[in-house]
């Protein structure tokens, strides 16, 4: 009854629309937009959970207690901070680039947002049924260094240009390897639609016959989303906020959001191209396909906490190192690993 | 092996991860303190015998007593305790001989009044009780010597009794003095 409680819904209102005699097109508009609604407070109900879920969880790493005071369990926590972040004033730098400083901001949030069209996030639960879906991920995803280079740019401010740069430097570096582990995925399944990716793991999950691509992927996608250990780009105690030193209330607001709605792109795209998406393990289908897919993106986020409160962060010279002469030589054995099994046994 | 650290640091984070956290609710839940915790100040009026040794114990001069004497005996009559300038040092603790100052474990001692900070431990019911007691215990005392001396072997047990009556009117002339100091 819950599997299909999504498509069910968006197919009354389909009905709905066209019951009341608008041209399909119209209706067509009118579902994209009701979608759009959709993803919006999708991202900006799970940011503000990872929000709290990250205090909490650092907390347990800590053996504290974390957020508890601002209603039951802390909740109300998140509140606050939002509230606060909004009533903050917004200050622009004299000598800053104003529209750039302004628009990055902006439009921070955007690749997010354009990521998450293509996303299956349960049987049949994807925005867009996109038959390029994964080179799309890849292509937006790369956008974001370009607002971050923009924040950095834009603020004038020593700290945020190095800042900017290390962000152009790390993701530009860490785009090849990501790349090239996810070429093993793409021979295995001979698909680049995601639906396509999530159907061909029904037996087998990518993670265990491409573990090393997962591996490669893993790191790089940790990179790209700039989690510790390869936050660089922020590196409090370094260049102090990075690319966001200048920004003061809801402009800061949006950056701070819109890591963890990277992070929680990074986990999204994990689970979609490794651990089966919206499959559920061992055929235990009891839950929901798009609860299975939460569950699994939520477990994901949860080892990606692990790692920050593990590790320390990576020098400048290291994380190339670690990119180039680690990564990029090992993704490209794998793909040819995987082409020469693919030959031979498929 | 490349890694291994890694690997290490990842399962020990985990073990505190899966750990009891150590935070004390204090609001909700009141912490586990020590037997030796200086909270709250604590004064017995019986136990007190007027020796005036925590006073000149306190560093800060926390603490003002006043007496009076009452036939042959000093009563308290006034025991304040000025919390603003008290360090919990605990040396007007290790002082008394009674353990009539002590510390206890409140530590919630902030007042809404100024005036409140100082304590004053002693209430005037408490010394006319006590006056009334120390005059009835005398007056028994000398109805047993009157008794007493009617039998032949009084001249003994009256003559420690006179020595002990002049040394606390030596003893009521010293605390006055530290009295008028503080």
């Amino acid at each position: 009854m819950f599997e299909t409680i999504f498509v069910d819904a968006a197919n009354w209102l389909r009905n709905l629309l066209a019951s009341i005699n608008l041209s399909p097109f119209v209706v067509e508009i009118f579902m994209h937009v009701v979608k759009m609604v959709v993803i919006l407070v999708f991202v900006i109900l799970n940011v503000m959970w990872l929000v709290y879920m990250e205090r909490k969880v650092s907390a347990r790493f800590q053996c504290r207690v974390g957020p508890d005071r601002n209603g039951p369990y802390g909740l109300a926590q998140i509140l606050n901070d939002v509230a606060k972040l909004i009533s903050k004033e917004m200050i622009i730098p004299d000598h800053a680039n104003k529209i750039m400083y302004l628009l990055a901001p902006i439009l921070i949030f955007a690749p997010p947002m354009a990521i998450l069209a293509v996303t299956p996030m349960g049987e049949g639960m994807a925005a867009v049924d996109l038959n390029l879906g994964l080179y799309y991920f890849i292509a937006i995803a790369a956008i974001n260094t370009i607002v971050i280079w923009m924040a950095g740019w834009s603020s004038n401010n020593k700290y945020s240009l190095v800042g900017g740069m290390r962000a152009v430097a790390q993701m530009v570096s860490y785009e090849i390897p990501l790349l090239l582990a996810l070429v093993g995925i793409i021979v295995l399944t001979g698909t680049l639609n995601l639906n396509g990716i999530v159907e061909a793991q029904r037996d087998v999950w990518l993670i265990f016959t491409q573990p090393l691509a997962f591996f490669i992927y893993f790191i790089a996608a940790m990179a790209e989303a700039n989690r510790a250990p390869f936050d660089l780009v922020e590196g409090e105690s370094e260049i102090i906020s990075g690319p966001y030193t200048e920004y003061s209330g809801m402009g800061f607001a949006m950056f701070f959001l819109a890591e963890y709605a990277n992070l929680l792109i990074m986990a999204i795209m994990t689970t979609t191209l490794f651990l089966g998406g919206w499959l559920a393990p061992f055929g235990w289908t009891f839950l929901p396909s798009w609860l299975w897919f939460i569950i699994k993106v939520y477990f994901v986020i949860w080892v990606a906490m692990w790692l920050r409160w593990t590790f320390p962060r990576l020098r400048v010279d290291h994380l190339m190192n670690l990119a180039w002469k680690f990564l990029v030589p090992l993704a490209i054995a794998n793909i040819f690993v995987t082409g020469l099994a693919k030959y031979f046994i498929g | 092996m490349y890694g291994k650290g890694l690997l290490k640091g990842l399962k020990v984070s985990l073990g505190w991860f899966l750990r009891k956290d150590l935070t004390e609710d204090y609001p909700d839940v009141m912490p586990n303190l020590p037997d030796a915790f200086h909270g709250n100040p604590i004064f017995e009026y019986d136990k007190c015998i007027a020796c005036n040794l925590c006073v000149t114990a306190c560093p800060n001069r926390v603490i003002k007593l006043e007496t009076e004497t009452v036939g042959k005996k000093k009563v308290v009559t006034a025991y304040d305790f000025n919390m603003q300038y008290c360090m919990f040092c605990g040396f007007c603790q290790e002082a008394c001989r009674t353990g009539a100052i002590r510390f206890g474990k409140d530590f919630e001692l902030t007042k809404y009044d100024r005036k409140k900070i100082k304590i004053r431990f002693v209430t005037p019911e408490q010394v006319e009780k006590k006056k009334q007691e120390v005059l009835q215990a005398e007056k028994e005392a000398a109805e047993k010597a009157a008794k007493a001396a009617e039998k032949p072997e009084a001249k003994a047990t009256e003559k420690p009794e006179a020595k002990a009556a002049k040394k606390a009117e030596a003893r009521a002339a010293a605390p006055k003095k530290s009295v008028e100091e503080s």
